[in-house]
């Protein structure tokens, strides 16, 4: 299951590539030569550098797994935390799916003050988030538009075909493509809107209070460390409500945080 | 004694007259304000000789001596000159003041007087007792040497080389007997604890005191050293050296009233309990500030060395890594090094070996660490480099050496030798150490912001196009099934096809100049055509039915009587031959008239 599910991957990504991503891809040289010499810069350990390089694709408002990527490691080996923290952050939103993205900001998670044990979710939860966020939005959409002209081809076939075989095969698996298909655009639909509604920020200061109340007099809950990512639920003009992974919730300055 | 007198006597009469004049009796006094219980000394001189001394009486004073005769001769260029002295020594047995009357002595026939001394008699200490354990007993003295009070005669004293050290930075303490008096025996009571300190005792097996002479405090004191020790400070803060306690047992001279021990001196034993002072050292942390990770503790300063026995071995042959400390400091007091060798390599706990010597300047010396590794599998390997960190105490800071790495390359073992490892054993991999990934370098997607591939227009141009792909070749579909459905259009719409098929080969036969067969595919042409367009069976097909089927369907008149006369032409024509300029008309006229009702139908 596992490895036709990894397959079928793999085959998503091969037919982004070859297909839609040309379309989409615009990038140019000078985009190409930035991201090369951030990692050559990367390379020879300069990594302030590298990042300053990552940064400049970045403000001409691209975006980019690899750049978010190579830009959070350029931050970890600087040793500035939150920061690599936040650009996995992004990176993985972009491809939820990459393992060394997980896997560095695992890492970097480590380094940072505050140990939150997440609170237990209910198991069909985790799966469901799991699934819809196992492969990012675009790869979604690229399988969802692959199945469903799949879907219309075994359609046809079916229509313009004499034999009943290869009738009765078509036309089963053309439903099933059009739901899977269906179901890739749905999946891509559902994980932009749990992004847009779980909007998510990382610490930035050194340490942070939660309020009670958006007021600075009011009642301190609990105090968070930079690096710590926090949800974002409210927003009240210069104060923010926050949720951390335990559950808890506060009010904390807009300053504070950056935004994922 | 009647012969000292004698002999004074004698020497008196030999040098009698020579200096007769000036002669003058002379009282003195050693001091003329005693204590009550103070000795002092009252002597009386004549620069010459006397006889018949008379002393004045010394109601006031106890007379512990005298008197005491003694006398000199002096003979400078030539000139003789004597003198006599009766000296005693009295004590005050009361406090005031008294007046020591003259003393007489006839000399050369006169009386001589001597001058009258005045002596105060103040409150003094209580007559020491004798064989008390203080030490302030200055008349306990031997008369040689005159003490200052408060001037002690055996003390211990406590002496460490520095007071204000880091934890783990060595100090070296003395404990010193000063003595002024002989001794006769010691006993220990009290070993300081030296709580908070590691120490080392050195010189610990010294068979024989080692005595020196020691000025101290302007007194010439013999001093030898009781026990030595290297301490190191195991935490920070205050920490107190606890006095040494020893009683000593001293041989010490005694006054006497006897002239006779005077001489020669009277001793007693006396016990002196002696402790030494405690001695405060103010012990600062190491700093943290720059602590490496793998600190070991060491404070000093070492040099470290490394080897290896073989740079190339068989696999499962041992192999021996030495690694050395050498230097002053806590050598002894380093715990295990954090060797790191290659994963696969069987290795033992060190064997170590310490070559040390102690002084009083310290601990210096070499401390081995020898690690016994098997290497089970061949390849090349790289020994690490050993880092060790000391804290060198005199500049205040870390100081982290290295050695050099070692590449040992492990040939293949022999074949059974492989023994220790069972067959099949597998071994994990194990994650050494964590580290994020590497960068991506290659495959860049990038695009702009909001420009992602969902939601965008080609999102939803692709997903309609197969829908949209689908339903237009399903109307397709039901529109072409539909067409053909019905036998009589389908015939109807395939009846030019079939014509003009005839037709032209019609015209193959015109130019074949075969006139017969021309005129049967014009007909044939001319008859399927109408057959397939009206719906007629062959065997219906008649002039005067086709004509009222043509014009039931509204053909125009012209059109259907050039027909029949088309028909009729090739009719004849089929049977009688007629000229080849009229069986072009005839084609021409027969694909007219197909198009003429084409057009119409």
């Amino acid at each position: 299951m596992n490895k036709s599910f990894s397959m079928l991957k793999r085959f998503a990504f091969t037919l982004l590539s070859l297909i839609i991503l040309p379309l989409l891809s615009r990038a140019n040289n000078n985009i190409q030569a930035l991201f090369e010499q951030g990692n050559r810069l990367y390379s020879s350990s300069k990594y302030k550098e590298a990042a300053a390089a990552y940064r400049q694709i970045l403000e001409q408002e691209f975006q980019s797994p690899e750049v978010y990527f190579n830009l959070g490691n350029a931050y970890y080996k600087a040793g500035e935390i939150p920061y690599a923290i936040l650009y996995y952050e992004k990176a993985r939103k972009l491809a939820p799916a990459d393992e060394d993205i997980n896997l560095n900001l695992r890492i970097a998670n480590l380094k940072t003050a505050d140990k939150i044990e997440p609170v237990p979710e209910f198991f069909l939860g985790r799966w469901w988030q799991n699934i819809f966020t196992s492969l990012s939005v675009n790869t979604w959409a690229a399988l969802g538009v692959l199945f469903v002209l799949l879907a219309s081809g075994l359609l046809i076939l079916y229509r313009f075909s004499l034999k009943v075989g290869v009738k009765k095969a078509s036309f089963f698996s053309s439903i099933v493509f059009f739901v899977a298909g269906s179901i890739a655009v749905s999946f891509a639909a559902v994980q932009l809107n749990y992004f847009n509604k779980h909007q998510q920020a990382i610490v930035f200061s050194g340490a942070v209070s939660g309020k009670s109340e958006p007021q600075l007099s009011s009642k301190t809950l609990f105090v968070i460390h930079s690096g710590t990512k926090v949800q974002l639920l409210e927003k009240e003009s210069n104060w923010l409500k926050i949720r951390l992974a335990n559950g808890n919730e506060g009010w904390i300055n807009l300053a504070d945080v950056k935004e994922i | 004694m009647q012969i000292r007198y004698l002999i004074i006597s004698f020497l008196i009469l030999v040098f009698t007259g020579v200096h007769a004049q000036g002669l003058k009796l002379t009282a003195t006094a050693s001091s003329s304000q005693v204590p009550t219980g103070e000795q002092f000394e009252v002597a009386f001189s004549i620069n010459g000789e006397g006889d018949r001394f008379m002393p004045p009486s010394f109601s006031a004073f106890q007379v512990l001596s005298g008197p005491n005769v003694s006398s000199s001769t002096t003979i400078i260029n030539g000139d003789f000159s004597a003198s006599n002295s009766y000296s005693y020594i009295l004590m005050p047995v009361k406090e005031g003041n008294y007046t020591i009357k003259s003393a007489s002595i006839v000399s050369g026939g006169k009386l001589l007087k001597s001058n009258t001394l005045k002596i105060t008699v103040v409150k003094g200490k209580p007559a020491p007792r004798a064989g008390a354990s203080d030490n302030q007993g200055d008349n306990q003295l031997p008369s040689q040497q005159k003490l200052p009070k408060n001037t002690e005669l055996l003390f211990l004293k406590a002496r460490v080389d520095k007071t204000n050290v880091y934890a783990g930075e060595q100090i070296s303490l003395d404990y010193k007997l000063y003595t002024l008096v002989s001794l006769v025996g010691n006993e220990l009571d009290k070993l300081p604890e030296l709580n908070g300190f590691w120490s080392q005792d050195i010189n610990k097996n010294r068979q024989s005191t080692d005595w020196k002479t020691e000025v101290y405090n302007g007194h010439q004191y013999n001093s030898a050293a009781i026990k030595e020790t290297i301490l190191f400070p195991q935490r920070s803060g205050k920490l107190i050296i606890d006095p040494l306690a020893m009683t000593f047992v001293a041989r010490q001279p005694v006054a006497s009233n006897d002239i006779f021990d005077q001489y020669f001196g009277s001793f007693e034993e006396v016990k002196h309990r002696l402790k030494s002072k405690p001695i405060t050292i103010n012990v600062k942390p190491l700093p943290s500030a720059g602590k490496p990770r793998n600190f070991s503790g060491a404070v000093g300063k070492f040099s470290i060395a490394g080897y290896i026995d073989k740079g190339e071995i068989k696999a499962n042959e041992a192999i021996n890594y030495t690694f050395k400390v050498s230097g002053d400091g806590n050598i002894n007091l380093l715990g295990k090094l954090d060797l790191n060798f290659p994963k696969d390599f069987d290795k033992y706990d060190p064997k170590i070996t310490d070559s040390l010597t102690e002084t009083v300047n310290g601990i210096s010396g070499t401390r081995t660490y020898t690690y016994l590794l098997i290497p089970r599998h061949e390849g090349n390997y790289t020994l690490d480099p050993v880092s060790f960190t000391y804290f060198n105490p005199s500049a205040g800071k870390y100081v982290g050496l290295k050695t050099k790495a070692f590449s040992l390359k492990v040939n293949k073992g022999e074949v059974g030798a492989n023994a220790t490892v069972l067959p099949g054993e597998q071994e994990d991999v194990e994650l050494l150490s964590k580290d994020i990934s590497y960068i991506k370098t290659r495959d860049l997607t990038v695009y702009k912001k909001g420009e992602g591939f969902y939601n965008s227009v080609w999102f939803y141009l692709l997903l309609c196009a197969g829908p949209l792909a689908a339903a237009g070749a399903f109307s397709y579909k039901n529109r072409a099934e539909t067409f053909n459905s019905d036998p009589v259009k389908v015939k109807s719409r395939r009846a030019v096809k079939i014509a003009s098929k005839h037709m032209a080969a019609a015209q193959k036969q015109l130019g074949a100049n075969n006139t017969k067969a021309f005129y049967d595919e014009v007909f044939k042409g001319l008859y399927t055509y109408l057959s397939d367009k009206l719906n007629l069976p062959y065997s219906q097909l008649d002039k005067d039915i086709i004509a009222g089927k043509l014009r039931s369907k509204a053909i125009d008149e012209p059109l259907v009587v050039q027909l029949l006369e088309t028909l009729n032409q090739c009719e004849m024509a089929r049977f009688a031959p007629v000229s080849s300029r009229l069986e072009t008309q005839v084609l021409n006229q027969s694909k007219s008239i197909i198009t003429g009702i084409e057009q119409k139908l």
